[in-house]
């Protein structure tokens, strides 16, 4: 919408598709989360299936500009917008979503790490739409963790993190690592992902983690921020996320 | 006052007159006014930082349904206004409806689209196009002040006033230090983003050909002046009304282009004629300010006493001197307040305001002196660590002592009696400074980042006749008016020249006029903003109107209660002298008389042939008083804040913010407080978020309120306020203008409090906003530094 | 021509029926077509909070909401919570704290502390300064604010602790 009133979008035809019941849905199944288009990020805040099975997105919602926003916007919204550092594309990421999509040749299903291209762009073609999202569930007593930094409440953030892993006897069995505002898109980490496994969550690893976080990422710079410093926040973020994600995991 | 009566209202709680409307959503801002047949205006503004206008082709709105017609510069014959000035070699700036051949800041308008709506005449305004011919941006200071390009043809320069103070023997100051500190500041610009965006609404009544203009300004009397000037139309006949306007902060107290647009419009079209801004055209075209770099140095002895204050200043001032304030305003104070609250006989100092192509600058809450009281602030720290003082006890030696005063400091500037020593030691109390700082350490030695930083300062409110805002401007608002008068239903009226947009003026007027006559406070009416009610005026600014308004309130006030009481005397048979008023009603002491306001007020209008007819020549209930300060009043505050920087982020993150301070007395308290917590947020803002940022090509950067970062809830801590309550001496009633304090101190505290949590990097905050971009930068290259 | 468009939708509980253009602005509709101007325009891109309104009961900003998109929908804006004479409880406070100045942001102000009141949980100041964080407030420094929304929100939850004294200090 700011865009329409900023005059930087003259559509011919606006549809709204808001109200369709059938993208308003949150299905839990063996799978995992289906969750429609048209879910706004405060249902998604109060759903009792995420809390259930997938927290950090119910965590991650209050991160999302503020009450009056979360109560319109939804996933579909702000997936298909695809900012580079908004949170609801680096869940989708993090947590190796489906995103259903449909089109007048058909439906199709998009894995997430395909879908982001570049800042603003997305998989989908003018003609299609964003249907719904499947979060597949994760492994029991996986921990999990999320950080991002604004400048304040509620603004797009500057780097942010979201981490899940499970453990098994002390050390990391299985983890992803996720970024957000650091690269064109929001990507895993499969180097670091890769260096994790099988290591206890130390301070040497932690350094370790921390400085390859920064190496890897690819930041902008911008008025909020130059590329250096998002680099630097990149592995404060991962850190900190990290550590969240190990605390938990090692919670009954 | 009565030399018996106490003030009841003058003092307390009371709650403001002004709410109802505005919690009910029964204001009215001139963009909620709605007028028959109003035309709405649409801007097509350039996208050139400077350039000439080759060409401006409209063919293709022509034939849109719902356009009146699209205007330019070569549409209107009414010539440019400038802000004069007495001071020496000052070159003026015309300020005119549309731009004319030239553009010299992105933003400026060259073209009106008028249209039956705003929604058609912004989707014609998006169909012209406008050729130019780029000419070199001039948007570093400094090289616009070397520059032969000049942004205003007929200038030598683009400086556009410089001036020098010198005061005392700097040099041999200098000579004799012990400690030298100095530092190149840099306090960058800011905008001062009132929620309400800038909203005019011509209506030109083609009858009486007489101008009505509602205009979301605090300055209705010099608009009403300008306007009429440049409309070349009787003052009679232009009128200017402030009506609820969503504050203004200076960013509304000076004429602006469209004021004057929509006002020629309306005259030519015969139509009520409506221009509101959006915010992105607020972003670049409302006036600006802070935009300084101060390169300073301060010389102490081994006591810690100030000894000698030099200083350059820098002041980037835009494309346009503002009216009528001029470019002078901003450097100016700068140097005027530098010297500080402190013994300092020893100053010198060079002022430069250079036109850049950026938004013309203008007045933002506190003008020069939260810039002068960051760059003194900080001085009087880094010299406080050199000579390991407390800066609390630097302070405590240097600020002018009570027995001193009238005090001259460097600049001329007198301070007359404040509590600037005092101030110092309520906020130390009030923070209980030696537990606040063992808790700084404490967190320190925890390995936080913990800082506490104390600012000092004071400055001139309330300025009579004698006294400018700006040198030489073109005005002099030394003075204000009130008009009080009864009526024949005993009802009360106050009229004021000055523009309540936020100040709860309604409210604290009438208790002042109320306590002065002996009526309850929602009983008075209090007129304001309106041009065409008082025979002069200004508006509110520069915080003026509790000191002048209210000093007039009072005298009007007490010439009316005598006439009550003259009028009531001889209706009750009675002494003036042993009648008391109270609620309205006019008693003799010792008797059961009693006449109510009514009854005095319908005996004097319409039972006139009771009186004799020598009682009558006087006997209306009305009285004009106006009231001068001369030289205005001293006000002054400590504000001390605690920070705490988050040592992987850089955030800062302010955990504690108190201030004390001496505004004399106090009619509101409620009211006081909100002026301080208002001045302290933005203050807050100006040294943590907010920047308007230009690129080389003078391309405004921060162009939405997701680049230009404003502090809101979370962003800011409790905020403290403690008061001395202490009238002042030298103004009618001993009230001082404090509106503007917050900003001052705020920037300043912030500055060497995170100084004080980056202490073990030896870094020194030397520009602001302290935003955790240059931090990170501050620190990197401080730990690289020492590697 | 922009061909218009029927909608229905209720105010502050009265019923409208309009023809509007789908471009139209929610903001401009209520100011402009139905008079009600207590609802401000800020920024337009859903920033600084002045303008939002409870949409169906939740909090929105109409500057961002299409007129067209509250066809059939329930909209309550600042002239449904009171009237001069009859104060709403947080208006009520809003003037016992002195919580609003230019009263500019204050209706949209007002329309975020409704929810925060509806939510009823009890919550702490830095909690209420966070729910808060979408309405920006350039006179008031939000002190006042703050203390009005908890104190109204502790009358609301009936007296129970809030974690935080609303008036220290």
């Amino acid at each position: 919408m700011p865009m329409l009133n900023f005059r930087l979008l003259d559509p011919a035809l606006l549809v709204d598709i808001s109200r369709l019941p059938d993208l308003a849905q949150i299905t839990a199944s063996g799978r995992g989360i289906t969750v429609g288009a048209g879910v706004c990020h405060h249902a998604l805040m109060r759903s009792p299936e995420l809390a259930e099975r997938l927290p950090i997105i119910n965590h991650t919602m209050q991160y999302v500009a503020h009450m009056a926003i979360r109560n319109r916007g939804t996933i579909g919204g702000s997936l298909a917008h695809g900012d580079p550092a908004a949170e609801l594309p680096l869940l989708a990421v993090l947590l190796d979503a489906d995103i259903h999509i449909t089109g007048p040749a058909g439906d199709r299903t998009a894995r997430a790490e395909d879908f982001f291209l570049a800042p603003l762009t997305t998989d989908l073609s003018e003609d299609e739409i964003l249907t719904a999202v499947t979060f597949p569930n994760l492994a029991a007593g996986f921990g999990w963790g999320f950080e991002e930094i604004a400048r304040r409440t509620g603004d797009f953030a500057l780097a942010g993190a979201g981490a899940v892993l499970t453990l098994h006897h002390g050390v990391i069995a299985d983890v992803r690592l996720a970024m957000m505002g650091v690269d064109e898109t929001p990507r895993r980490l499969p180097a670091i992902e890769a260096m994790l496994l099988g290591r206890a969550w130390d301070a040497g690893v932690r350094a370790s983690a921390v400085r390859q976080v920064r190496e890897q990422v690819n930041p902008m710079s911008d008025l909020q921020a130059s590329a250096d410093y998002r680099r630097h926040l990149a592995g404060v973020v991962a850190g900190r996320a990290l550590d969240t994600a190990w605390a938990k995991g090692h919670m009954p | 006052m009565q030399d018996d009566a106490r003030p009841k209202l003058i003092g307390s709680r009371v709650q403001r007159l002004e709410d109802p409307r505005l919690l009910t959503g029964a204001g009215g801002f001139v963009d909620d006014i709605q007028l028959a047949h109003t035309l709405h205006v649409a801007l097509v503004r350039s996208d050139h930082a400077h350039a000439r206008i080759l060409t401006i082709d409209v063919s293709a709105v022509e034939a849109l349904p719902g356009v009146l017609g699209v205007y330019t510069a070569d549409d209107f014959s009414a010539k440019p206004l400038h802000a004069t000035s007495r001071m020496k070699g000052y070159q003026s700036t015309g300020i005119t409806a549309l731009a004319d051949g030239k553009v010299r800041y992105v933003g400026e308008a060259i073209a009106a689209v008028v249209a039956e709506s705003r929604y058609i005449a912004e989707d014609a305004a998006s169909l012209i196009t406008v050729d130019y011919a780029p000419l070199p941006d001039l948007v570093d200071p400094r090289i616009a002040a070397a520059s032969n390009v000049l942004l205003h043809e007929h200038h030598d320069s683009n400086i556009l006033v410089s001036r020098k103070f010198a005061r005392g023997d700097v040099a041999e100051a200098f000579a004799n230090a012990s400690v030298r500190v100095k530092d190149s500041f840099r306090f960058h610009r800011k905008t001062p983003l009132a929620i309400e965006n800038r909203s005019y609404l011509a209506d030109f009544n083609k009858g009486k050909q007489a101008l009505t203009l509602y205009s979301s300004t605090q300055v209705p009397g010099v608009i009403r002046d300008a306007l009429a000037e440049i409309l070349a139309m009787p003052g009679h006949s232009v009128r200017v009304v402030a009506p609820d306007v969503g504050g203004g902060f200076g960013g509304k107290a000076s004429l602006y282009p469209e004021e004057i647009l929509v006002s020629l419009l309306s005259r030519r079209l015969g139509q009520p004629v409506k221009w509101t801004s959006d915010r992105l055209e607020d972003l670049l075209t409302t006036s600006q300010a802070f935009d300084e770099t101060i390169d300073a140095e301060l010389a102490v002895d081994k006591d810690g006493r100030l000894l000698g204050l030099k200083a350059e200043i820098l002041g980037d001032v835009g494309a346009y001197s503002i009216y009528p304030w001029t470019a002078a305003l901003e450097p100016m104070q700068v140097a005027g307040f530098l010297p500080g609250p402190y013994q300092l006989a020893n100053y010198q100092a060079e002022v430069v305001a250079v036109a850049t192509n950026k938004t013309p600058a203008g007045p933002y809450r506190g003008v020069g002196r939260p810039a002068a009281a960051f760059v003194l602030e900080r001085l009087i720290d880094m010299a406080a660590k050199r000579l390991d003082l407390d800066p609390v006890e630097m302070r405590r030696r240097n600020l002018v002592q009570p027995h001193q005063f009238p005090y001259r400091t460097g600049s001329g500037i007198v301070w007359d009696q404040s509590g600037f020593t005092e101030c110092l030691e309520l906020a130390c109390k009030g923070v209980d400074y030696p537990a606040f700082q063992a808790e700084r350490n404490t967190a320190r030695q925890a390995g936080r980042w913990f800082g506490v930083g104390v600012a000092s300062y004071a400055e001139l409110t309330g300025i009579g006749s004698r006294m400018s805002a700006a040198p030489g401007m073109p005005i002099n608002t030394g003075t204000e008016t009130a008009t009080v008068e009864i009526d024949a239903s005993g009802a009360v009226r106050a009229t004021f020249g000055v523009a309540s947009h936020g100040q709860g003026l309604e409210t604290t007027l009438a208790q002042i006029v109320a306590d002065e006559l002996g009526v309850p406070v929602d009983g008075v009416q209090v007129i304001h903003g309106d041009s065409a009610a008082v025979t002069h005026s200004t508006g509110t600014y520069a915080s003026r109107s509790a000191v002048l308004a209210g000093g007039a309130a009072h005298l009007s006030g007490q010439a009316v209660r005598a006439k009550v009481l003259e009028a009531a005397a001889f209706m009750l048979e009675a002494d003036a002298d042993d009648l008391d008023i109270e609620d309205g009603i006019i008693s003799e002491r010792g008797t059961n008389k009693t006449l109510s306001l009514a009854e005095v007020g319908r005996a004097v209008y319409s039972e006139m042939g009771r009186f004799p007819l020598d009682m009558r020549a006087e006997l209306d209930l009305r009285a004009t008083k106006f009231y001068d300060p001369e030289f205005g009043t001293t006000t002054s505050a400590t504000h001390i804040a605690a920070v705490e920087i988050d040592p992987e982020t850089f955030i800062v993150t302010v955990k504690r913010f108190l201030v004390a301070e001496d505004c004399g007395r106090l009619i509101n308290p409620m009211i006081v407080d909100g002026q301080v917590h208002g001045g302290i947020v933005q203050g807050i803002g100006a040294a943590l978020f907010e920047e308007v940022v230009h690129d080389q090509n003078g391309q405004a950067l921060s162009a939405s309120l997701v680049d230009y970062v404003a502090p809101s809830a979370a962003e800011v801590p409790k905020l403290e306020v403690l008061h001395l309550d202490t009238a002042a001496r030298g103004t009618l009633g001993g009230y001082r203008g404090m509106g503007e304090g917050g900003t001052i101190g705020a920037p300043a505290a912030i500055a060497n409090a995170i100084t004080d949590a980056l202490s073990h990097l030896n870094i020194n905050i030397s520009q602001l906003p302290a935003t955790p971009e240059r931090i990170y930068r501050l620190v990197t290259q401080a730990i690289e530094g020492d590697t | 021509m922009i061909r218009k468009r029927p909608i229905t939708l209720t105010v502050n509980g009265s019923t409208y029926a309009r023809d509007i253009e789908p471009r139209r602005l929610l903001t401009d509709f209520l100011r402009e077509d139905l008079g009600l101007t207590g609802t401000h325009v800020g920024c337009e891109h859903g920033v600084c909070g002045a303008c939002t309104v409870l949409l169906d009961g939740n909090s929105a900003r109409a500057c961002l909401c299409l007129a067209v998109q509250a066809d059939g929908r329930d909209v309550t804006t600042v002239e449904g919570m009171g009237e001069i004479g009859a104060l709403s409880l947080l208006q009520e406070k809003f003037r016992k704290h002195h919580a609003l100045q230019c009263g500019f942001c204050t209706p949209g102000m007002l329309a975020t502390a409704h929810e925060i009141l509806n939510d009823a949980a009890p919550l702490t100041d830095a909690e209420i300064r966070e729910a808060l964080s979408g309405n920006l407030c350039r006179c008031t420094g939000y002190e006042h604010i703050v203390r009005a929304v908890s104190e109204a929100l502790s009358e609301r939850l009936g007296g129970a602790a809030t974690g935080s004294a609303p008036n220290a200090g």
